[in-house]
């Protein structure tokens, strides 16, 4: 799965700095053929601005929409959905059989992922996009069938946690990998670098296009290691290195150590980019999955400190003071 | 040189000028290759992306102090070593030393450190930098600050306190001042107890050195705490690894796995 990272298309670059050619870039980023619906002379062209060193520059503030299965961008606009069903749109990783429930508070704000501080600007791509598991086209996650047991199991003991490993991600103030946060983001690039800043939990994600391999196997990260490069308008990073405390979301509380993902961001405009991510964890699952969805651009914003553990009795609450040290 | 000669300058003076002026640019263009010039971004500003450290012993002590069983010799950071604390500030200085090992927050909870303590621990950095903002990302705690380069302080009387504080910068000349304000008054300088309160205002000054250095001013005012204004100083160095990048020092997740381990606990 892995690919080699190959040099940013510049000369390509160039072309697009005068003419903006994204739009009409399905988001396999393969050429369009010849595209009757394109919208050529009728509508003015947004330039795409490169960085220095030739990036498409998509720095700026953005909330991420529905990776986690929602249905459909009417659905992300109108925001959460009162006291329904939490799992309702969550129907790759629901678990119809539970008989005690194991979430607190409202799953769908959850599956929202925040995004607050944001104030999205434009309008979202005209054309429909796919949100959420949309491979395999069934929705069904392809567990393996006693790595999915033991999942439900984990589930069963969340609620009170049975153990420190079952309190979940953000009571601990912990990075919370590369899923559960809808942002506030701040995307900024330098030479070879697009880095992605985090309001929620203060990290700073840096995906590296200098060529560089992967760390080696030994260093374990929440947030992975992640390599990239463009392909025009596409960054295709490719992120392993993980450890095995991330989440992907409630219903899957964790992924493994195995976990190597492939994610695409496809400029789609100036203040969209198209998100694809596939999730290939041979330890939990049969076969890789994907799942796709959205970073919106926002207004300009100064993202506030965000500390967790300085304030938190998270622990404490749920299992009482540690003994003295 | 007497002003008389100036008025008789004959060609032959002129052209030892013009000489003097060529070996004098000669001289200039090994320096030249070391300034700024050879490291600055597209927009002209110098180069500070990539990944640094402080390699001293501040994280310990700021100030000069001898060697003991886990705390490494060092000298200190401190412009004339001391600090000028009014006396019921000193007075709670040695009290915090006192009793270091469980008041100093970071040390004991792995809480955000503060600034400028969170230049100096021995956990390395990365600025990103573009004309948009500047990020400086450290290692510990997943620790960020966001450089903001335009907008001003929150009100200073407004209760919002930060523990990185609210960082403002701008440039003077080739020099990254960043100024930093709204601390609360939870973090200490290091682990020996130096510390400040809410009314903490930092000014601290990049400008690269060489490619490889950058040299680290820090002004420290808190007039509830020091009778006057106060300076650090130090050089921070680039790490040279090839393929140097942040990795995770999750502090906080650490302490968790070790107070928790045997969580819930059974009540007796």
């Amino acid at each position: 799965m892995s690919r080699k990272p190959s040099r940013t298309n510049i000369t390509f670059g160039v072309i697009l700095t005068t003419a903006w050619l994204g739009s009409l870039m399905p988001a396999n980023g393969q050429a369009p053929a010849a595209d009757k619906s394109a919208p050529k002379a009728t509508t003015p062209a947004p330039a795409l601005a490169r960085t220095p060193d030739g990036q498409p520059d998509i720095q700026g503030i953005y909330a991420r929409r529905g990776i986690w299965g929602l249905a459909d961008d009417e659905r992300e606009a109108n925001g959460p959905r009162g006291k329904e069903d939490p799992l309702e749109d969550d129907e790759y990783s629901e678990l119809p059989d539970n008989p005690k429930p194991w979430f607190q508070g409202s799953g769908k704000n959850f599956a929202q992922g925040g995004g607050g501080g944001v104030t999205l600007v434009g309008p979202a791509p005209a054309e429909p996009r796919r949100f959420g598991l949309v491979d395999p086209s069934d929705k069904i996650l392809p567990w393996k069938p006693e790595e999915d047991k033991k999942r439900r199991d984990f589930l069963m003991n969340t609620n009170p946690p049975a153990s420190l490993r079952n309190v979940e991600y953000d009571a601990r103030c912990s990075l919370p990998g590369l899923f559960l946060n809808g942002g506030p983001f701040e995307f900024i690039q330098a030479a070879k670098e697009v880095v992605i800043l985090s309001e929620y939990q203060h990290y700073t994600r840096t995906i590296h296009l200098d060529g560089r391999p992967h760390l080696g196997s030994n260093i374990r990260l929440f947030m992975g290691d992640s390599i990239g490069h463009w392909e025009r308008n596409t960054l295709i990073v490719d992120t392993t290195n993980f450890n095995e405390f991330t989440a992907f979301t409630r219903t899957i509380p964790y992924l493994s150590d195995a976990l190597h993902t492939i994610e695409r961001f496809t400029v789609v405009d100036r203040n969209n980019i198209d998100y694809e991510v596939t999730v290939d964890d041979p330890k939990l699952f049969t076969k890789p999955w994907k799942t796709a969805g959205l970073y919106r651009r926002g207004k300009d914003y100064e993202m506030a400190e965000f500390a967790c553990a300085e304030g938190s009795q998270e622990l404490v609450n749920i299992f009482g003071q540690p003994p003295s040290r | 040189m007497k002003t008389t000669n100036k008025k008789r300058l004959t060609g032959v003076d002129i052209a030892g000028v013009a000489a003097i002026a060529a070996v004098l640019s000669l001289m200039q263009a090994p320096a030249l290759a070391q300034t700024p010039a050879a490291h600055k971004l597209a927009d002209g500003k110098p180069d500070f992306n990539g990944i640094w450290e402080a390699l001293n012993t501040a994280s310990w002590d700021i100030q000069d102090h001898t060697g003991q069983l886990g705390i490494p010799p060092g000298q200190g950071v401190v412009e004339g070593n001391e600090i000028p604390y009014l006396p019921a500030a000193l007075a709670k200085k040695k009290e915090n030393f006192a009793n270091r090992k469980t008041a100093d927050l970071t040390e004991a909870n792995c809480f955000l450190p503060g600034v400028p303590r969170i230049t100096y621990m021995p956990y390395p950095f990365q600025i990103t930098q573009s004309a948009k903002a500047i990020a400086f990302s450290y290692e510990f705690a997943h620790a960020l600050r966001v450089i903001h380069m335009e907008g001003q302080h929150p009100d200073p009387n407004s209760s919002l306190d930060t523990w990185l504080g609210d960082s403002r910068g701008r440039w003077e000349g080739d020099t990254l001042v960043v100024d930093s304000r709204n601390f609360n008054d939870q973090t200490w300088f290091d682990k020996a107890g130096n510390f400040h309160s809410d009314a903490l205002h930092v000014v601290e000054r990049y400008s690269l050195a060489d490619a490889g250095h950058i040299n680290y001013d820090v002004t420290i005012e808190d007039p509830k705490v020091f009778a006057k204004a106060w300076k650090m100083s130090m050089p921070l160095y680039r790490r040279m690894e090839k393929n140097a990048k942040l990795l995770e020092y999750e502090c906080v997740f650490y302490l968790q796995e070790k107070r928790y381990k045997d969580a819930p606990f059974t009540k007796k």
